[in-house]
């Protein structure tokens, strides 16, 4: 009872915290849907652009997979990049060790505070993401509850990702370029789990230790390509899905504890 | 000691310790030398469908390195501000003789220095590792300088307003990205639509990432300064630089009126 009382205490204030920052997620909003329109006429066009002819009309295929790639990318951005800030706050001003006295463990403090904000905060940026880009071309995406098993497991991973940057975090503090740019490669290879352009085989073959790749994947085979979510294996399979995420989580919640662990001995978990 | 000695050590107090703290957090830096590059090669093989496409990359990369400089600055001058108030230094900075220009200008040479190092690395491993014919040329160091002076403006900027704005982590991520989707490193800023264009020349480094793109195809500073590029980047770099300036001064004075110094 007591460990529900927490929990839901720190979710409350996440939700605080996120309303609180309701001017900041306003002002990020725009910035998804302007790479959806301008990324999508750019993509595979290397060679018309470096000889000046580039045709920038959106195809509506091409632009539906863009759309259903950059939504678990914003929970991503939401959950880790939110998270990370909030973090160094507690850090510089000294309220982390206060983390430390809940009957929770830290991690699920860290976590359970910012995932159901990261929640709401996507499904608003996604919903005027998919309405700003309707204004220029139509997206065909197939709307079925299939899709909430791959963007389960896309929170898990999120979760995960958002606790290895947590943990190094607490050691390293002013990690923010570093944040940014992992946040970078996570969405740039996870398009390789889609048609949009064809990827070297390194590529495809690293894309899959990233953490949103397959769930991509997977999504892109539920409303896109109309496939069962039940496959176990290949690209979105559910095997790959379940293992990349929860082995994700997993070794967030171990970072998570070492950064703890670490700071803690060096006596700079709230100071540096 | 006269007053230009004097503001000289103050500003050169500043610079030390800027260099001193990168100096400290150096894995970080090539952490993020790291993961930008990998992110322009990942952005190059995206838009050439999997291959990477030499021509273009020969005109994105000037874009690359303007991002890196103005992404270090903001980036790490809103970290450090944001820092200092949280953790109440920066209420003993104005203990200090050097106004908060003087103090600025130290940080964002030490900041301007990190940028270039990391800009400097990367350029040499994409233009040998990727076999980039790039043709040097020294007029193109003029646009260059004020590019950097045009990044360091948009950092200074962004740095001014940490003092006054909370939510500056979001209009400093977007801004960025701006730069990033404007300003020449997705493409060159000439094949956008018109209307684009017009749109693009008023993001930070655009205008010095043109210049530099058309001194190394080998058009003359003549005639960049003929066809309003280069005037355009200097009037551009010098109100970004007086805006930053000006807006920090201000931003401080006003914090220390209503007690925003120390953590809101």
């Amino acid at each position: 009872m007591r460990t529900l009382t927490a929990l839901r205490n720190e979710i409350r204030k996440g939700l605080i915290f996120a309303w609180s920052e309701r001017l900041q997620i306003l002002i990020e909003m725009p910035m998804f849907a302007v790479f959806v329109i301008l990324l999508g006429p750019l993509l595979g066009q290397g060679e018309n652009l470096a000889s000046g002819r580039v045709d920038w009309s959106l195809n509506s295929q091409t632009t539906s997979a863009m759309v259903l790639w950059f939504t678990p990318f914003i929970f991503f951005y939401m959950q880790v990049v939110k998270m990370f800030w909030r973090l160094l706050g507690e850090i510089q001003a000294g309220t982390l060790e206060q983390v430390f006295l809940s009957p929770l463990p830290p991690w699920l403090v860290a976590a359970a505070g910012r995932v159901a904000a990261a929640f709401l905060e996507t499904l608003f940026v996604a919903a005027a993401t998919y309405a700003m880009v309707s204004v220029f071309v139509g997206i065909h995406l197939h709307w079925t509850a299939a899709a909430l098993v791959p963007a389960f497991a896309i929170m898990i991973a999120a979760i995960g990702l958002s606790l290895i940057i947590a943990g190094a975090t607490l050691v390293y503090k002013r990690i923010q370029i570093v944040n940014d740019g992992v946040l970078m490669m996570v969405m740039i290879f996870s398009a390789s789990a889609l048609p949009l352009i064809h990827v070297p085989g390194w590529w495809a073959a690293a894309s899959h230790a990233f953490p949103l790749t397959d769930g991509v994947g997977s999504l892109y085979n539920v409303m896109i390509a109309n496939r069962s979510v039940a496959s176990a294996w290949g690209l979105g399979g559910l095997v790959p899905l379940f293992t990349i995420s929860t082995a994700y989580l997993l070794a967030g919640i171990g970072a998570f504890i070492l950064g703890a662990h670490v700071a803690k001995n060096r006596g700079t978990l709230a100071r540096y | 000691m006269s007053t230009i000695t004097l503001q000289t050590r103050l500003a050169r107090a500043e610079l030390d310790k800027g260099l001193r703290l990168m100096w400290r957090r150096r894995a970080l830096v090539v952490a993020a030398a790291i993961v930008y590059g990998l992110t322009y090669l990942g952005i190059s093989l995206f838009i050439g469908g999997g291959h990477l496409v030499k021509d273009l990359m020969v005109r994105t990369l000037p874009g690359l390195l303007a991002v890196l400089v103005a992404s270090t600055a903001a980036v790490e001058g809103c970290a450090g501000i944001s820092e200092e108030i949280n953790g109440g230094t920066l209420e003993q900075t104005r203990l200090s003789p050097a106004s908060p220009q003087l103090q600025m200008l130290g940080r964002m040479t030490a900041l301007a220095i990190e940028g270039l190092a990391v800009a400097a690395a990367l350029g040499v491993v994409f233009v040998f590792g990727a076999g980039l014919d790039v043709n040097p040329h020294p007029e193109a160091l003029i646009p260059a300088v004020l590019t950097v002076l045009d990044a360091l403006g948009y950092g200074l900027i962004m740095t001014a307003l940490v003092v006054r704005v909370a939510s500056i982590g979001a209009i400093s991520h977007v801004g960025t990205m701006a730069i990033m989707a404007f300003g020449g490193t997705l493409v060159p800023i000439s094949v956008f639509p018109h209307g684009m264009q017009i749109f693009a020349r008023f993001i930070p480094t655009t205008q010095g990432v043109e210049s530099i793109n058309a001194l190394v195809a080998g058009r003359g500073l003549a005639a960049t300064w003929s066809d309003g590029t280069l005037p355009w980047l200097l009037v551009h770099t010098a109100a970004l630089l007086a805006a930053g300036f000006s807006l920090y001064a201000i931003n401080i004075r006003h914090a220390h009126r209503e007690g925003g110094l120390r953590a809101r």
